[in-house]
C-alpha cells in the first residue's frame, strides 16, 4: 500500500483554482519527485499535504489513514513532516535548538532528543554553526538546516520543498548526496524541484503539475520523453541535453 | 554541547539566592525597615515579571491582563482571611487556579481565530471589566476593599507586624520557586516549544507542536503564578481594593519590569526589578507630594531610552559590556566568510 495517497485534490484560492483534482502516491523507500514551471501548484498542493491549507475538494491518506482536514502538527507528529521553501529559522534561537524542537517530537527526555539533534546536526555539516543564532546565517546554511530540523523528528515521509532552490552548483552536490544518505536510512522522500539535473537523476517517479493539473506521473526517463510534459515544461533542449548525456554514458 | 555552561550559570544563582538570603542577618538592613521593604518588593516584581515573562517573553503574547490574575490572587488570600477567618493559604490556591481558568477562558479564542494584537486588545480589556465589576460586587468587598483584622503573626496566617523579617524569606522562596519554574522550563521540551511557536507559528506546527495548547498552558501557568504574587501582596499589605490590584498602572507593571530587564530571558526580570522598584520607591518616597505617577513618568522615560539604545533590555546591555570586555571575542568575527561551506 501506498505511503501517501493524494486523491483528487483541488484547491481553490477564491477562483482561482491552484490544484484541480490532482492524484498521486508516494510509495514506501521512494523518491518522488514533484515538478512543473512556476506557479504549477506545488507548494500549495504541498501545503495541502502538510495540512497548511484545508483541501476544497478530495481525500489524502498517509500511513493508511486519513489526514483529510487534520491540523498540520497532527500530521506532522504521525510522521509526514515538510520543510518549506523560503526557509523559516526560529530566529531567536541557536541552530541546535531550532533543531533540538524537531528532536522533542519523539522524544520529552532531554539527553535522548540532545542526542538526536546532535546526529542531525552532523549528518547536515551544521556542526560548525551550532551555536549560532540561526537568523543571520547564509542561505545554503539555512536551507541544510531546514533539512536537519525536520529529520530531527525522524519522519517516515520527508517532504523537501526546493531545498536546492538558490544554492550554488557545489552546494546541490552535497545536498543531493544528503538526500541519498537519508533515502538509505529508510526515509520516504516527496521533493519539490525547480533544477530539471538535480531531481532527475535521484527520484524514482517524478510528478509533473502544470496550471494546477497533473500533466503526467511516471519514471524520469519516461517524464523526460514525454511529448506534453516537453512542451509544456522542459523544452526541447533539455530533453536533447537528456538524451545527448545518455548517448555519452552508453559509449564509455 | 553548553551542557557545562548552563549548570555553571545555574550555580551563579543559587550563589545570588544564598546571598540575598543572608541579607536579613545584618542588623544595619534588617533595622532599616524602608530598605527591607525595598528588597521584598525587588523580590516581589522580580517574581511578577518572571511570571508575565512565561507568556510575554518566552511565548511573544504580550498580555496587558496580568492585573486580573493578580488581583484574583490578592482577593483569595484576601476572602480567605477577612470573609471566612481562614488561612490565607487555601484562598491563595483557589485563586491560583480561578486565575488560571480565567485565562484559559480569555485566551482560547485568541489563540485559536484570532492573530497577534487581538489578544493584547482582549486582555486589554478584561483589566477594565474586572475592575469595574469587583467596584460593585458586594461578595469581594466592593469599592471599599478588605481590611484585615488583627490575627496571629506567623507563617500559618503569612502575616508578621513587627518585622519584615518573615516577609522577605517568603518573597525569597516565591522568587525562587518561580524563577526555578522557568528554569526548568526553559531547558525541556516545553520551554523550546513556546519559543519555538514564538519564533515562528507554522514552523513550530510543522514540527509537531500543537501551538494553541504550548500558548494556552503557558497562559495557565503564568496566570497561576501571578496570582500567587498577589496572594503575597495582599499579606504583605494587609487590604486590597480594586484600585490596587486590577488596574492598568499593575499591569503595565508586570510588562514594564520584564521589557526593561530583557524579555525572554531568565535574568531579565531580576535584573528589571532590581532597577525600576528601587527607583519607584525611592521617587515616590521623596516626590510622593507631587502627586501619583511620577514613578510612571520615570518608568517611561527609562524605557525610551533602554528601547532606543539596546531593545533587548538591560540583559541587552550587560551583554554588550559582557562582550566588549572580549569575554567572547571568537564568535563574533567573520560572519560573512562562513557561506562557502
Amino acid at each position: 500500500m501506498a505511503l501517501l495517497e493524494v486523491q483528487d485534490v483541488t484547491k481553490k484560492f477564491g477562483e482561482l483554482v491552484a490544484n484541480d483534482r490532482v492524484s498521486f502516491t508516494v510509495d514506501a523507500g521512494e523518491i518522488v519527485g514533484l515538478i512543473g514551471p512556476n506557479g504549477a501548484g506545488k507548494t500549495t498542493l504541498f501545503n495541502c499535504v502538510s495540512g497548511l491549507y484545508p483541501v476544497t475538494a478530495g481525500r489524502i491518506f498517509f500511513d493508511g489513514k486519513e489526514i483529510t482536514g487534520l491540523p498540520s502538527y497532527r500530521i506532522a507528529r504521525m510522521g509526514a513532516v515538510r520543510t518549506f521553501q523560503v526557509v523559516r529559522p526560529l530566529k531567536d534561537m541557536t541552530v541546535f535548538d531550532n533543531v533540538l524542537v524537531g528532536a522533542f517530537m519523539h522524544g520529552a527526555g532531554s539527553a535522548q532528543a540532545r542526542q538526536t539533534a546532535e546526529t542531525c546536526i552532523r549528518v547536515c555539516g551544521l556542526s560548525e554553526f551550532a551555536d549560532r543564532p540561526s537568523g543571520d546565517l547564509p542561505i545554503g546554511v539555512k536551507k541544510r538546516l531546514e533539512l536537519a530540523r525536520a529529520l530531527a523528528t525522524r519522519p517516515k515521509l520527508l517532504m523537501l520543498d526546493e531545498v536546492m532552490a538558490g544554492l550554488t552548483s557545489t552546494e546541490v552536490k552535497t545536498a543531493l548526496e544528503l538526500i541519498r544518505t537519508i533515502r538509505k536510512e529508510g526515509v520516504t522522500l516527496l521533493i519539490v524541484e525547480h533544477i530539471m539535473e538535480a531531481i532527475m537523476p535521484i527520484a524514482d517517479k517524478v510528478v509533473v503539475l502544470d496550471g494546477g493539473i497533473k500533466l503526467a506521473e511516471g519514471p524520469p526517463d519516461q517524464i523526460s520523453h514525454d511529448e506534453r510534459v516537453i512542451t509544456a515544461y522542459l523544452g526541447e533542449k533539455f530533453s536533447r541535453r537528456m538524451q545527448a548525456r545518455k548517448e555519452d554514458r552508453a559509449n564509455a | 554541547m553548553n551542557h557545562s555552561a548552563l549548570k555553571r550559570k545555574d550555580l551563579y544563582w543559587l550563589a545570588l539566592v544564598g546571598l540575598v538570603a543572608l541579607v536579613p542577618l545584618f542588623p544595619a538592613i534588617a533595622a532599616n525597615t524602608f530598605l527591607m521593604h525595598v528588597f521584598i518588593l525587588i523580590l516581589l516584581y522580580a517574581s511578577m515579571a518572571q511570571a508575565w515573562n512565561i507568556i510575554g517573553g518566552y511565548g511573544g503574547q504580550t498580555s496587558f491582563g496580568h492585573a486580573v490574575f493578580f488581583g484574583i490572587g490578592a482577593y483569595g488570600a484576601g476572602m480567605a482571611v477577612v470573609t471566612y477567618g481562614l488561612s490565607p493559604w487555601p484562598g491563595a490556591l483557589i485563586g491560583m487556579l480561578t486565575a488560571a481558568v480565567v485565562a484559559v477562558l480569555i485566551s482560547y479564542p485568541c489563540f485559536k481565530m484570532l492573530s497577534g494584537h487581538y489578544f493584547a486588545i482582549a486582555t486589554f480589556a478584561i483589566v477594565e471589566i474586572f475592575n469595574r465589576v469587583f467596584l460593585v460586587w458586594y461578595w469581594v468587598g466592593g469599592a471599599l476593599g478588605l481590611d484585615y483584622m488583627i490575627v496571629e503573626e506567623g507563617l500559618a496566617n503569612l502575616m508578621w507586624y513587627d518585622s519584615k523579617t518573615g516577609y522577605f524569606y517568603c518573597a525569597l522562596v516565591l522568587f525562587v520557586l518561580i524563577f526555578g519554574i522557568v528554569r526548568f522550563l526553559e531547558s525541556h521540551r516545553f520551554g523550546y516549544y513556546l519559543r519555538a511557536v514564538r519564533e515562528g507559528q507554522e514552523t513550530a506546527e510543522s514540527l509537531g507542536v500543537n501551538s494553541t495548547a504550548v500558548k494556552l498552558a503557558a497562559m495557565a501557568l503564568s496566570a497561576a503564578l501571578a496570582a500567587l504574587c498577589g496572594a503575597f501582596f495582599v499579606q504583605y499589605n494587609l487590604r486590597v481594593d480594586p484600585g490596587m490590584v486590577m488596574s492598568l498602572d499593575m499591569s503595565m507593571k508586570f510588562v514594564l519590569v520584564t521589557i526593561l530587564g530583557g524579555a525572554g530571558t531568565l535574568a531579565g526580570p531580576l535584573l528589571g526589578a532590581a532597577v525600576l522598584v528601587p527607583l519607584q520607591e525611592y521617587t515616590r518616597a521623596l516626590w510622593g507630594g507631587l502627586g501619583g505617577g511620577v514613578d510612571l513618568i520615570i518608568f517611561g522615560f527609562l524605557i525610551i531610552i533602554i528601547v532606543v539604545r539596546q531593545p533587548a533590555g538591560i540583559t541587552g546591555i550587560v551583554r554588550d559590556i559582557a562582550k566588549r570586555f572580549g569575554r567572547r571575542p571568537a564568535a563574533e568575527k567573520g560572519g560573512a566568510s562562513l557561506g562557502t561551506t
